[in-house]
């Protein structure tokens, strides 16, 4: 499996490597656009296809460990990145995108994961794949978010006038949000059908709502007309308490009896 | 433009007044907290504690209509007071999330202060108070006169104001007992985390049967000196079947036959037996670079030692799988003759009476031979309002949503 695990992600990494390549070329040479897309987004196509085999090799979604929705980052991530390009006509933030999933993938390679495929009973439910797949995509929606705002700020500090990637920033901030909420909510009905109560300050449920809080003030910040400049600030920096839910949180002293404490055997 | 400096408490009130206003409100909790001694809150129950929410939304309400254009009023619901508010809630979660929410010695400082059970403490509770307050008011606002445009906001803040106030004010009503039975038995005593004493349920609940499944035994290779488990090659968690194989360093091995139930029979050599009484054995055989031998190796149970293969100082051990599922067959049945016969599991709970009935655990130390089953009931008069809260929550999302993906359209 590893051995498996070790080609697709060198394939994808060297995918997304070529794509750049010829995507920042392709200024000089527009002939190479084209490639380029198509070498960056068959980077994504790869590990999806990993995904697909490593979801029916183990019987269950892969989901249940950090190391399994790395797997998924690292898939999606590059797709925000196209599609931003796509909507936005904004090209810098794909390859952050790419950058960011090699990353996902080359802390996989240095700590492989351990094939196991049992689920524990609590995990067997029809809510496991809708709330870790919305928190996925959420999560992967304002780590875009938070990498335009810093792209932003860098352009503001170089006094460089920047209106619509302060729009990406936003847009991508608000449908995170969106998620980030669905992805609270389906949790809590969820615990309500495995654990008996659909709120319980786990410290994994406190983080959750605490990034919620954090993207909930940015949002009514952004209402009252403050200035967007500063706000580019906050959206780069509430990314941080989101770390610290997705897998900050094991290492807090708060944690040791938490639900979401995912088993690294 | 001539940009004016504004002074501190210059109408109409912005941020430094909002902040200056929910530090002082958060300082205030936490007196009241150090005054209480460290002792929580107590809420009056049904239907006093219903009766009174239902007050305070009328009076927040009422006063968001009849001053709205009070600056005093304006400012109370207005979002330089949100924000202040929200992060006072975020801030006070921090403490929430980072300091251990246990039982601690009541003199410690912490415990004074609600650091531990940050969530009934006074700050908390001060906090989330003035913010339903703020809440309230802006919802009065675009509830009256209504508009359809408005229809987002009202469902995401009605929604958090409705689940916010009465997961809090019902949590005061929630009833979590645990209830330990054996099998052929019936049992109407629940216990609290709390309390030693048992609660007299209105109802009982007889034990037929309790069974657990596990996942295929696992095998490993344990190292005794210095007490760890040696990964094999492929880094897999082995499931021992027939025609399983695993590498180490300079060992291989081959599981050769697998007997889920057996037990050993007159000549030593496992034996097929029932489910109800055997235990997984398998036959392995082990390579390494000088000697090939065969072995049978089993996982034991709780009336049985384990067989494990001897390698150079080595064991190769099974051990079993981890459970997969387990239930409860139970019959519940109150005074008043209602019945039902239900198969409890996680994820599978059961309604009786207005109570919920969960699979919660079971005698870990004798896994599958369980005789001991755990049931938790709940009662939770307040979950319809919370759940309705939720769903408005999520419809007021579904529109924002929409209304995000329309606007960037628009802004190109």
């Amino acid at each position: 499996m590893i051995i498996n695990f070790n080609t697709a992600a060198e394939l994808a990494i060297a995918c997304w490597a070529i794509g750049s390549l010829l995507g920042i070329f392709s200024g000089r040479t527009p002939a190479l656009r084209i490639p380029g897309y198509v070498f960056s987004i068959g980077g994504s196509i790869v590990m999806a296809g990993f995904i697909a085999f490593y979801w029916t090799a183990l019987d269950r979604p892969p989901l249940r460990t950090l190391g399994e929705t790395r797997l998924w980052y690292a898939a999606l991530i590059p797709l925000v990145g196209f599609l931003v390009e796509y909507r936005w006509k904004i090209s810098w933030l794909k390859y952050y995108c790419m950058v960011l999933a090699a990353f996902f993938l080359g802390i996989n390679m240095l700590h492989p994961e351990v094939f196991d495929k049992t689920l524990m009973p609590a995990l067997q439910s029809p809510w496991f794949v809708p709330h870790v797949v919305v928190y996925l995509v959420g999560y992967v929606m304002l780590a875009a978010s938070s990498v335009t705002a810093l792209h932003n700020v860098y352009l503001q500090l170089r006094s460089k006038g920047n209106h619509t990637g302060e729009s990406v920033s936003h847009y991508l901030a608000l449908l995170g949000f969106v998620l980030l909420t669905f992805g609270l909510i389906f949790g809590a009905l969820w615990a309500k059908e495995a654990w008996g109560h659909y709120w319980t300050w786990d410290p994994k449920e406190t983080w959750a709502f605490l990034s919620w809080l954090a993207y909930l003030g940015y949002l009514h910040a952004f209402r009252y007309k403050i200035d967007q400049g500063k706000l580019q600030w906050y959206l780069a920096l509430s990314f941080l308490v989101l770390l610290v839910c997705w897998f900050g949180v094991n290492y807090l002293p708060s944690a040791q009896n938490s639900v979401h404490t995912y088993t690294q055997s | 433009m001539v940009v004016v400096k504004r002074r501190w408490f210059q109408i109409p009130w912005e941020f430094r007044e909002s902040a200056l206003f929910t530090a002082v409100a958060v300082f205030f909790g936490f007196v009241l907290q150090y005054a209480a001694s460290g002792s929580g809150i107590a809420i009056p129950h049904l239907p006093y504690n219903a009766i009174a929410l239902l007050l305070f939304a009328i009076v927040i309400i009422s006063i968001g209509l009849t001053f709205r254009n009070t600056p005093a009023v304006k400012w109370l619901g207005g979002i330089p007071l949100g924000l202040c508010l929200i992060l006072a809630i975020a801030v006070i979660s921090l403490i929430g999330g980072i300091v251990p929410q246990q039982l601690v010695a009541k003199s410690s400082l912490p415990s004074l202060l609600g650091m531990n059970q940050i969530f009934s403490s006074w700050p908390f509770a001060v906090t989330v108070l003035l913010f339903l307050a703020n809440l309230g008011i802006s919802l009065s606002w675009k509830l009256f006169p209504f508009k359809v445009k408005n229809l987002q906001f009202i469902l995401f803040h009605a929604g958090f104001w409705i689940a916010l106030s009465c997961a809090i004010v019902g949590s005061f009503d929630l009833q979590r007992l645990a209830v330990p039975i054996n099998i052929g038995k019936a049992n109407n005593l629940g216990y609290t985390m709390e309390s030693e004493t048992p609660q007299r349920l209105p109802f009982s609940i007889f034990l037929h049967d309790f069974s657990l499944e596990e996942y295929p035994p696992q095998l490993l290779l344990y190292d005794p000196h210095n007490d760890k488990l040696i990964m094999n090659k492929s880094q897999a968690i082995l499931e021992v079947r027939k025609g399983t194989s695993a590498t180490w360093q300079g060992i291989d091995v081959l599981v050769l036959d697998y007997l889920p139930y057996a037990l050993p029979g007159k000549d030593g050599l496992p034996q097929p037996v029932d489910r109800a009484t055997g235990i997984p054995f398998a036959k392995v055989r082990i390579n390494t670079a000088s000697t090939q031998r065969e072995a049978w190796i089993s996982t034991g149970s709780p009336m049985l030692k384990p067989d494990a293969a001897q390698l150079d100082g080595l064991y190769l051990i099974m051990v079993p799988g981890t459970p997969k599922s387990f239930r409860s067959a139970v019959t519940v049945q109150d005074e008043k003759g209602h019945e039902i016969i239900a198969n409890l599991e996680v994820n599978h709970p059961v309604n009786f009476m207005g109570w919920k009935l969960y699979q919660m655990g079971y005698d870990e130390k004798a896994g599958r031979w369980s005789k001991l089953s755990l049931i938790e009931v709940i009662h939770d008069p307040w979950l319809p309002a919370v759940y309705l809260g939720f769903f408005m929550i999520m419809a007021g999302n579904i529109l924002f949503f929409w209304n995000g993906i329309k606007r960037t359209e628009v802004e190109k």
